[in-house]
């Protein structure tokens, strides 16, 4: 199987391009970039060709595109690539407006090309251990859900409205509302949300606390704040406490970690565990392979990009926005 | 020395009781309880006087200067002004009152009948508290964007069982996160908006939960959390400045340990977690309003203070009550 990766706008196309080395029967065969200087970097470092039109890419005999540029260009790489007839792995968010998701989804289901979104932390050890438990009903009925999926400001595109589609909350509300929906298979039925800028430079929401009512009743909240300074031991992180009848479940997808004290860095947390970012390209490419559904689809991609879309309304209208 | 009658006997009135046993400058004169066994019981490990009732206390003690109400918070009012109406000064347990119009009442009703008022925002005394409030105030992380809290154990069990009752407790938003309601304005000032989740009204039974989003005037977002569902208590806070982070998590932070080895095979030993202080923040607090009588001073959470709180905790419950937000004016 071939495949090429459209932009490495967004730095996940390194882990993905990594993880596609990894793979028998796989090759990565061409990397396509508006950029020039990023672009070649990138194809250089993959030891694979450039492409400064990724039109040039899509005509070559590929199987597949891993679509990591700016979240306002997945769109027209996305509909490009399925005209072109490939399949589909696009990073989150899915896209910076639900119409815009929609139209994805329709074209690439016309063209009958797989789209997936990119939700890798589904691939987490400890995040499928927990929904294993959730499913064997270790904590009986879910009564509540407390998320965060903090971070440091990216800065660069993720910090132009134009290119990003919004700061913090459209960053890092898809993540999390994605393991509430895949956890529960309940969707969003209303969103409130206080957004603010706080720690940028830059006029760009950085910070959001988002609360959510799902149809099945349970109550959930999201810290999506870029609130993580230069000193905190990592970039981020993924946390889910979930409440039930029965128990409680405390999910930290970092906690897998050594405390490195450097004279240098201070206190940083170097990661041991597995990583999930091949286990997402893996499961795109079987995909492809056994021409199956795709595990995460565009829909999932959709319905997460609509909460985040939710929040800034809910937001900028200081009431509830109903979704469903 | 002040002579201080403390009325009710559970979780509140024990940890006062044995506190003013330990003061110098204080006489416990007596305790209230009308469960006879647990009043006794109270009284002797802190060598006073058990008394079944309020009036039986106040006919037998030729001198009571203070009286501490660690009563159902439905019952502050009732006591606050019988304390007031014989012209005694009141610490009175929080939260203060079942809702800001009561609270309001305590307040004036004790101003005009010229006694002094004190509540037991007891956080204030938490080192960790103060300390993190030090912190921000001398700018160690810049402005702060984002707080959050939380604050949990399991479901409270006490007497009549009064906290699993509604209008009696007004759940854990008006009982325990109160608690983060005061710290975070004691160092943010007041609030603007209130949003608010919980499991009131769900049907869940002796299980209680939720999520409380603050909006400060000052612009500050914070996300308070308290539970009744989870095992074993805790209570966290981590304050996120534009310059800095400061995190505290009472689980975490464990200076002694004692583990008891399991005498049976197979089975694990019960670990008992301690943080000890020379003082304890009730301790402190305690102090600290004997403090502010003797030198007639403004307590570091005044009667206003505690009104305030109230008002944030019933704004919380109204929201997750209508599933609005609600503006605080």
């Amino acid at each position: 199987m071939k495949l090429g990766i459209i932009s490495v706008a967004h730095m996940h196309a390194y882990s993905y391009a990594n993880a596609v080395a990894k793979l028998d029967g796989v090759q990565l065969v061409g990397v396509a970039d508006e950029d020039e200087v990023r672009g070649k970097a990138a194809a250089e470092t993959f030891g694979v060709p450039f492409f400064s039109d990724y039109h040039e890419l899509l005509a070559t005999d590929i199987d597949a595109v891993i679509v990591t540029s700016e979240n306002a260009k997945h769109q027209e790489h996305t509909l490009a690539s399925a005209k072109a007839g490939k399949h589909i792995l696009c990073e989150k968010p899915l896209a910076t407006t639900a119409e815009a998701a929609q139209e994805m989804i329709d074209f690439c289901r016309e063209q009958g090309v797989i789209l997936q979104t990119a939700f890798p932390v589904r691939f987490h050890p400890a995040v499928v251990r927990a929904k294993q438990l959730v499913e064997q009903g270790k904590v009986g009925r879910i009564m509540a859900i407390r998320g965060t999926n903090r971070g440091q400001n990216p800065g660069g595109w993720f910090v132009d409205p134009e290119k990003s589609g919004g700061g913090a909350v459209i960053d890092h509300t898809v993540h999390v509302v994605d393991l509430m929906r895949w956890f529960m298979d309940s969707e969003v039925r209303e969103v409130y949300a206080e957004v603010d800028s706080k720690f940028s430079d830059t006029p760009i929401d950085d910070c959001g606390i988002l609360t959510m009512e799902f149809e099945n009743g349970v109550f959930a909240t999201l810290d999506c704040s870029w609130s993580r300074n230069k000193a905190f031991p990592t970039w981020g992180d993924v946390t889910m406490e979930i409440i039930g009848t029965e128990g409680t479940i405390s999910l930290d997808a970092f906690s897998q970690k050594l405390d490195v004290y450097s004279n240098e860095k201070g206190l940083k947390w170097v990661n041991w565990g597995d990583d999930m970012d091949s286990q997402l390209v893996k499961d795109f490419v079987t995909s492809v392979r056994e021409k199956k559904a795709p595990s995460i689809t565009g829909e999932d991609g959709l319905r997460a990009v609509e909460v985040a879309l939710a929040a800034y309304q809910s937001a900028e209208q200081k009431q509830p926005v109903v979704l469903r | 020395m002040h002579h201080v009658l403390v009325i009710g006997a559970g979780t509140m009135g024990t940890v006062h009781a044995k506190s003013y046993a330990a003061m110098e400058n204080v006489k416990l004169v007596g305790i209230v309880d009308i469960r006879s066994e647990r009043g006794k019981e109270l009284a002797a490990e802190t060598k006073t006087e058990w008394f079944e009732s309020y009036e039986e206390a106040m006919e037998k003690l030729a001198q009571v200067d203070i009286i501490d109400v660690c009563l159902p918070t439905y019952l502050h009012k009732t006591y606050v002004k019988r304390a007031a109406d014989a012209g005694k000064h009141v610490i009175c347990e929080k939260p203060l009152a079942r809702d800001k119009e009561e609270a309001r009442f305590i307040v004036d009703y004790c101003r005009e009948q010229n006694v002094k008022l004190f509540v037991g925002h007891v956080l204030r005394f938490f080192p960790e508290y103060e300390k993190s409030r030090q912190l921000v105030n001398d700018g160690a992380i810049g402005n702060v964007g984002v707080a959050r809290t939380f604050r949990g154990g399991i479901f409270p069990t006490a007497w009549n069982d009064w906290y699993a009752d509604y209008k009696n407790s007004g759940s854990l938003v008006l009982d325990m996160i109160i608690h983060d309601f005061d710290f975070l304005r004691w160092c943010f000032g007041d609030v603007e908006r209130v949003y608010a989740k919980g499991l009131l009204g769900r049907g869940f039974a002796r299980m209680d939960y939720a999520l409380v989003t603050l909006r400060f005037k000052n612009g500050m977002i914070a996300h308070v959390e308290g539970s009744w569902a989870h095992e074993g208590f805790a209570m966290k806070m981590e304050l996120a400045g534009k310059e800095g982070i400061i995190a505290y998590d009472s689980s975490k932070e464990k200076p002694l340990v004692a583990v008891n080895r399991s005498k049976q095979a197979g089975m694990s030993g019960v670990a008992v977690p301690e943080s000890p202080l020379r003082e304890n923040p009730y301790f402190r607090e305690l102090k600290h309003f004997i403090e502010c009588i003797d030198r007639d001073l403004e307590p570091l959470v005044t009667a206003e203070d505690a009104v305030k709180a109230v008002e944030i905790a019933r704004a919380a419950l109204v929201s997750i009550e209508t599933g609005k937000p609600v503006t605080l004016v």
